[in-house]
């Protein structure tokens, strides 16, 4: 038992040495020639393996378009770009420990885990609302008390549900396959997630016209790129990039290679999102 | 690392109760599992030894066969495999009474199951082949032989292994959070959730999972000494 906690307290004294080490993102950048992000790999049309095997997406696209152009000019050279996946759950450790430089993927910012990690501007504005199958009586919130509903372990709908309708019988998936797969299989009559990211699984579904999105968006969910705590150099380098997208018109380029009417996943942005994205940008 | 700490998240608010909630679905899938692992274990590594030819090859393809699937895709196959076998009502039910605990205690009952077997072989095949003869040459049927004189003996020699058996499938039951059980794992990724704090809520998991695994072997270190047979097994330390 004795060597059992002096084991314990290296390891207590290393994690606690490891600050001293620290260098800020963008000198790691600089030394290692690499971008490292975490984003997803089947969140369409975020982060997802397309039918080519290729893993791309919007939020990609924006860290490869937008923000790695920046980051090589602050730097004056070249960088590449290295994706990791990582989930709700891995997320902010991975950012942690300096195993990723910046989460870009489907990932809400919140007042909590601000306290643990720092935020990028918006880059995209959803809601959360529920995917049955056609048919269902399921028509919002309002309707699943004493139902199944499937959510996504570790996002904040799930929260919100156990808040708000305590008599909902949740259950909660790592993944979005597996989810769906309980929804197609009736082990579940409900899934909810965020609205964009159904409209995105729906549309990836075998037969998208069994499928309804219902309800009107419970939750508010602003998108943000999160980055270690307390590095505002490379913060500002992100948030530059992200504005002069904005911008000079490739986000909206973007958006509309993914989200537009012949995008991966349509949902058009609505005036409202374009004039809040845009009040987001200062001057230069 | 710029990462601050913040231990009081895992006593403030509802993270406690989560927990708590936690080890008890743990236990209580661990516990049923094992009951499960264990006939199965004895079962079919008893049967693995007997003279027949028939029964000692469906014991093999039992053990053979779950054992060497990984256990994720047991998990998968309890869950989403079976159910829809079953008639419609009788799904809506399951579905509605807790089918995600049911499916992985399945799941991990079965796959420890056939690994237990070959815990519970080894040690029927440690005992002298004589004592099987005996027992018969004094007028015991085969079946006999081996409940009251193979089993017996082989359960009390095989006690370390089955209690590293046994730990990993406590632990191996973490794997259930795939299907959705509410286990001691998911419910430390319920308070990263809800604080954000992932270090601090995995930390206390881990701590968790080791005290009960300690408990657990120094239980069994207590049964193995009191059950173990002089001369048959050497006494240690």
């Amino acid at each position: 038992m004795k060597r059992l906690l002096s084991v314990l307290l290296v390891l207590a004294l290393l994690s606690a040495a490891v600050p001293a080490l620290a260098e800020t993102t963008l000198e790691k950048i600089a030394r290692t020639g690499t971008l490292t992000i975490g984003t997803r790999r089947a969140s369409p049309p975020f982060g997802f393996v397309n039918k080519n095997n290729e893993w791309v997406g919007f939020s990609i696209d924006l860290v490869e378009q937008a923000i790695k152009p920046v980051v090589e000019r602050k730097l004056g050279k070249p960088v590449k770009v290295e994706k990791k996946e990582s989930t709700p759950a891995t997320r902010i450790p991975l950012l942690a420990t300096g195993a990723v430089d910046l989460i870009a993927g489907t990932m809400t910012d919140t007042r909590p885990r601000r306290e643990s990690v720092d935020f990028s501007l918006t880059f995209f504005v959803t809601g959360a609302q529920f995917l049955v199958k056609k048919g269902s009586p399921i028509r919002g919130i309002q309707d699943i008390a004493g139902k199944r509903i499937a959510a996504q372990q570790g996002s904040t709908n799930a929260r919100i549900i156990r808040e708000r309708v305590p008599g909902a019988q949740l259950r909660e998936f790592p993944d979005q396959p597996a989810a769906f797969q309980a929804l197609t299989q009736g082990q579940v009559d409900a899934y909810t997630n965020d609205g964009i990211q159904l409209a995105g699984l729906k549309a990836k579904a075998p037969t998208p016209a069994d499928w309804v999105i219902v309800g009107d968006f419970y939750s508010y969910e602003p998108y943000g790129m999160a980055l270690r705590k307390n590095d505002s150099d490379f913060r500002q380098v992100v948030n530059v990039g992200l504005m002069e997208a904005i911008e000079s018109g490739k986000y909206a380029e973007l958006y509309e290679k993914w989200f537009g009417a012949r995008g991966e996943v349509p949902y058009p942005l609505t005036p409202e999102n374009q004039r809040f994205l845009q009040m987001q940008v200062v001057p230069k | 690392m710029t990462y601050q700490f913040q231990w009081s998240v895992l006593w403030s608010g509802q993270s406690g109760s989560w927990l708590l909630q936690g080890v008890l679905t743990t236990l209580g899938i661990s516990a049923l599992a094992w009951v499960l692992a264990a006939a199965l274990g004895i079962l079919s590594g008893a049967l693995r030894t007997v003279p027949w030819r028939s029964l000692r090859a469906a014991a093999s393809f039992y053990v053979e066969f779950f054992r060497n699937v990984p256990l994720l895709v047991w998990m998968f196959f309890w869950y989403f495999g079976v159910p829809p076998l079953l008639p419609r009502p009788a799904q809506e039910w399951l579905f509605n009474h807790g089918a995600e605990f049911w499916a992985g205690t399945f799941a991990l009952g079965v796959y420890h199951g056939a690994r237990m077997s070959e815990v519970i072989r080894s040690g029927i095949q440690s005992i002298p082949r004589t004592q099987f003869e005996a027992s018969v040459a004094m007028g015991l049927t085969t079946f006999q032989a081996y409940r009251l004189v193979i089993v017996p003996i082989a359960l009390r020699l095989i006690v370390p292994p089955a209690t590293n058996e046994s730990l990993n499938l406590l632990k191996n039951s973490s794997v259930a959070l795939t299907i959705s059980v509410a286990e001691l794992t998911f419910q430390t990724r319920q308070i990263e959730t809800y604080t954000a704090k992932a270090i601090e809520a995995l930390t206390a998991g881990t701590l968790i999972y080791l005290v009960l695994c300690v408990s657990i072997a120094s239980v069994m270190g207590w049964v193995e000494r009191r059950v173990r047979i002089p001369g048959l097994i050497a006494r240690g330390g």
